[in-house]
């Protein structure tokens, strides 16, 4: 089944990466963004059922828009991921409080990310 | 996993590594000058913060092109730079060795392997 996926992320190289990754191995259907503010928008429209989050983004970043993503009730029920290259415990406890799916980690497995991905959200 | 997916799969990641290459000898090109600016004792905060981010995204990215310890090294320097009053002026010589190892790792990546050695019997 292909699953439909919104990737957040300012770095295009990891967007792009990510894109491919979910879409040559699981064959999952994906849509970018390259900001908070644009992926709220992409949420809204395109009605992913799960979205990976990165954290550090100008603007508008990860926490923040995950918490906008929960305010508005078209985006409130979709499953979010963040994806981080922070790896520091007390960084990580923050995330994971946050009250996300998972908190995942940069650099990812682009073999391995959608297992990844499927296995938090029990779709395998 | 399909299996077919992973020779396509790593084409597609060479693929990437070529177009986004300049961006990641941009990244590189900063730390090199950071470490330059502070080896000359003329480090302003900005450079300090464009240095954090660049090691931050290098870190980010280059174990998923397959080059881990390109972001060991790069978690290093985004570690040296971001500790209050720092880098140390100790640290110097540091920063710019692992800007130099950084840029040997991202330059490596997809050269073609030596030839074999000829073996010379008798």
């Amino acid at each position: 089944m292909a699953h439909r996926i919104l990737i957040i992320d300012d770095e295009e190289d990891i967007r792009e990466v990510a894109a491919l990754s979910l879409e040559t191995v699981a064959g999952w259907e994906v849509v970018m963004a390259g900001s908070g503010a644009q992926g709220l928008a992409r949420a809204i429209e395109y009605q992913p059922e799960a979205i990976l989050l990165d954290v550090m983004m100008p603007g508008m970043d990860g926490p923040t828009t995950f918490r906008e993503l929960r305010k508005n009730p078209a985006t409130a029920h979709i499953p979010v991921l963040l994806l981080t290259a922070k790896v520091q415990s007390s960084d990580q406890r923050r995330f994971a409080d946050l009250g996300v799916e998972a908190v995942l980690f940069k650099p990812f497995d682009p073999m391995t990310l959608s297992t990844e991905i499927a296995g938090v959200l029990g779709w395998n | 996993m399909d299996p077919a997916a992973q020779p396509s799969m790593a084409e597609a990641l060479d693929r990437m590594w070529t177009r986004f290459l300049p961006q990641l000898e941009e990244r590189v090109a900063t730390l090199e000058a950071v470490a330059a600016a502070f080896a000359g004792n003329h480090l302003s905060e900005d450079q300090r913060t464009s240095a954090i981010a660049a090691a931050h995204k290098l870190a980010g990215v280059l174990g998923t092109f397959g080059l881990d310890e390109g972001t060991v090294l790069a978690r290093e320097l985004e570690g040296l730079y971001s500790r209050p009053n720092s880098p140390d002026p100790a640290e110097g010589g540091q920063l710019t060795t692992l800007a130099a190892r950084l840029r040997v790792i991202v330059e490596s990546r997809n050269q073609p392997p030596p030839p074999p050695q000829q073996l010379h019997f008798g």
